[in-house]
């Protein structure tokens, strides 16, 4: 495929559109309305498809580990694709409404997925526990403010101890927003810059290219 | 025929954009230096553990995706992959790269093999096996990361990128497994967990610096320092705010509001 | 060489991962078999929640957002269901609800049953609906606010929207008077910020996970969002709408849980200091 496909095409779509959205929301709401929809529905449609490749992904992935009987791998992969097939016929035959799906749905995925988040308390457990230690005076500072909204998330404990409910409400409110607030900005200015090297060409990483020959000093 | 209410984001995004590009050029002709990042410095020591141990690296983008807002952290992510790729091709390490969104696996193979390439060493990577796309759904990709983690064992596990709540399950099994672990995100609700466990710490802006401090690339820099100064101005907005609403005025308030 | 005999201080400083673990599992599971009833305060951002929701006017059109994977249900669920009850029970109010998380549909049945959405005398088509799943998170967010025909044509089932009553007349953002969402992913919670409050003004309540509150914050200080809660405080909007359910059940679990935390961190720390002054490196 030619440089031009490969590469110039793509940054030219990429600008175009970004071009369209940005004088839409702030030059020309009105008369660009119908196009930013119709780009935006498209949005939809494509990220819906991504779905189905994710889908082809796992099957050409995990075919090949069952077929290569990859050793540990394979019968967990087998399984895989077994459930991804029951999946996909009684969600296209019943529809992804119905009682059967809903069942499918509940007594398999939802259940491991709420465990699995589940772990995270056991997990964090022990982070506490092994984390949470004065050693010096930025680990005590952290105990300190770690004991105090611990003990504020504990209902009881804050219906007891009003004051918690204040010392939590100025540390969320004061340092935590600040820092919340600084981190927001710098994660915007990076994504305006994302964008603008997209839009120009100078990030080629979505096309599955790093930038080249772009060496300074 | 400007949307009233949007004049000012108008005029600082133009700004900022002006600005980016700006220092893009300027960094061609004159690199801007980094401070030391620990965390990335730690690299190479980090893999020649894993050398030592013979044991693999692992590495994830977390749940990155490429169509949402949290693109330039995956970028981020990846950037550093590439760099940590050659390291490993270098010494003979395996790296293996779990796949949260589809669409990155053939990015991801694409700079891998250019990394490996570039290494000398184009013919010992193994996509199928270094590229291993697990699942698109959180808690199935988290599960199949554990399970790599339990079977790899690998020596160091590297995270940068846009984590959920997945991050503290990745954090304490590599932990639990003795694995020296580097992990960036700029998503702040899952900083503390990372700061919590894990041996180094990039934290939100240090992994879009990660990237370019890694690959010394122009761009990147450039684009760096953009955003630098763009803190600047908002960090000169706040002060300016802060005196004028003091002083009972709502002058830069109202500008805003234009 | 032989080893030094582990002292207490050396005991309770690394105490095994197994221990914690069961500590964990036992005050997880007695407070659930056996409530205690501790007192549940209630704050005052889920008093501004309720509060915003008590002040819509008859005939108000609000959009909920079921953008929570299976992962989130047991923290966000009993939320959504009380608020769905104190919505269902004044007069009035139509409620239509998308999802931006693809489990949402699936999910939004599950808490209808658990709502029991037949006491409250309510039609689907007519007072509420569903109109499905719709990818692309922001990019939904922004085409629905625009336009929810242009969108979606169906409702979750596939049915034609047309033929439900409560879409009439609704069908862009400036249709609705507020804007509720249920979210494990910052990108919706967030999302919602910068595609609806910023160009509709929308009111915006936010219901999150716990972790995530601190995050959100600085939009609620902005004024971007009414009220930001986590589903672990859904005990509290219980007691308010007075329909008691999971939430207060698990009220008393964090607060157990909370006290075992608590209880290990100051273990650990008397043993690292125990080891430090008896002479011992930790």
């Amino acid at each position: 495929m030619s440089i031009i496909m490969k590469k110039s095409v793509p940054i030219a779509l990429v600008f175009i559109t970004a071009v369209i959205f940005l004088l839409e929301y702030f030059v020309l709401p009105t008369e660009l309305k119908s196009t930013v929809t119709m780009l935006q529905n498209w949005g939809i449609i494509l990220t819906a498809f991504t779905l189905g490749f994710g889908a082809v992904n796992m099957f050409v992935f995990h075919g090949k580990q069952v077929s290569r009987r990859a050793k540990g791998q394979w019968p967990y992969s087998l399984w895989l694709l077994i459930i991804l097939v029951l999946f996909t016929l009684v969600g296209v035959i019943m529809g992804a409404t119905s009682t059967q799906y809903s069942w499918l749905y509940n007594s398999s995925y939802f259940a491991l997925s709420a465990t699995v988040y589940s772990s995270l308390g056991f997990y964090m457990t022990s982070g506490i526990y092994r984390a949470l230690r004065a050693k010096n005076a930025e680990s005590a500072l952290l105990l300190i403010v770690g004991v105090i909204v611990l003990a504020r998330n504990a209902p009881a404990l804050a219906a007891q101890f009003p004051i918690l409910v204040n010392m939590d409400s100025w540390l969320s409110s004061v340092p935590t927003t600040s820092a919340q607030r600084g981190i927001m900005i710098g994660a915007a200015l990076g994504a305006i810059a994302l964008g603008l090297r997209t839009m120009i060409g100078r990030e080629t990483g979505f096309l599955g290219q790093t930038t080249e020959g772009e060496k300074g000093g | 025929m400007l949307v009233a209410g949007r004049m000012f984001a108008l005029g600082m995004l133009i700004a900022i954009c002006v600005l980016i590009i700006v220092c893009m050029e300027l960094a061609k002709k004159n690199l801007p230096t980094f401070r030391k990042i620990a965390g990335l410095d730690a690299l190479p020591e980090m893999i020649g553990r894993a050398a030592e141990m013979g044991k693999p690296v692992h590495y994830t983008t977390g749940l990155g995706e490429l169509n949402t807002n949290m693109a330039s952290q995956l970028v981020a992510g990846l950037s550093v992959l590439s760099y940590v790729s050659e390291i490993c091709a270098k010494l003979g390490v395996r790296v293996i790269y779990t796949v949260y969104q589809s669409q990155v696996m053939p990015i991801a193979t694409e700079l891998m093999k250019e990394a490996y390439t570039r290494a000398g060493k184009a013919d010992e990577f193994d996509a199928d096996d270094q590229v291993r796309y697990m699942s698109g759904e959180q808690f199935a990709y988290a599960s199949a990361v554990q399970g790599v983690a339990e079977r790899e064992r690998p020596a160091a596990n590297i995270m940068i990128g846009p984590f959920y709540a997945e991050s503290m399950l990745f954090a304490e099994t590599f932990y639990r497994i003795g694995s020296i672990q580097l992990a960036g995100t700029a998503r702040g609700y899952q900083i503390p967990f990372f700061a919590v466990v894990c041996d180094y710490l990039l934290i939100a802006e240090e992994i879009y610096a990660a990237g370019a401090y890694v690959s010394k690339d122009a761009v990147l820099t450039g684009s760096i320092r953009g955003q630098d100064v763009g803190k600047f101005i908002a960090l000169i907005l706040m002060l300016v705010g802060v005196i004028l609403t003091l002083a009972g005025s709502n002058a830069l308030i109202n500008v805003m509001k234009l | 060489m032989t080893a030094k005999p582990k002292t207490i201080w050396d005991k309770l400083e690394d105490i095994p991962r197994e221990i914690l673990y069961g500590l964990l599992l036992v005050c997880i599971i007695v407070p659930m078999l056996f409530p205690i009833g501790f007192p549940v305060p209630i704050s005052a951002e889920v008093k501004r929640w309720y509060d915003t929701i008590e002040a819509l006017p008859a005939g108000s059109v609000v959009m909920v957002d079921f953008g929570y994977s299976g992962g989130g249900e047991p923290e966000l669920a009993p939320f959504a269901v009380a608020t769905y009850a104190q919505l269902f029970r004044k007069a009035d109010i139509k409620v239509v609800t998308m999802s931006t998380a693809s489990e949402g549909p699936l999910l939004w049945e599950k808490a209808m049953t658990e709502l029991n959405i037949a006491r409250f005398g309510k039609e689907y088509g007519k007072d509420y609906i569903h109109i499905g799943y719709i990818a692309g998170t922001e990019t939904a967010m922004a085409a629905v606010g625009k336009s929810i025909s242009a969108t979606t044509t169906t409702d979750y089932k596939g049915t034609p929207l047309s033929k439900y009553s409560i879409m009439q007349g609704v069908d862009s953002a400036e249709d609705f008077a507020l804007l509720i969402e249920y979210t494990t992913g910052g990108d919706q919670s967030e999302g919602w910020v910068r595609q609806w409050y910023t160009s509709y003004k929308t009111p915006y309540l936010c219901c999150v996970l716990a972790m995530m509150v601190p995050t959100m914050l600085p939009y609620q200080k902005a004024g971007q969002i009414v009220s930001v809660v986590s589903g672990a405080q859904a005990g509290q909007i219980e007691i308010l709408v007075k329909a008691p359910g999971r939430g207060v059940k698990s009220a008393d679990v964090i607060t157990v849980t909370h006290l075992l935390c608590i209880a290990l961190v100051v273990v650990g720390n008397i043993a690292y200091f125990g080891k430090k002054f008896s002479g011992g490196k930790s």
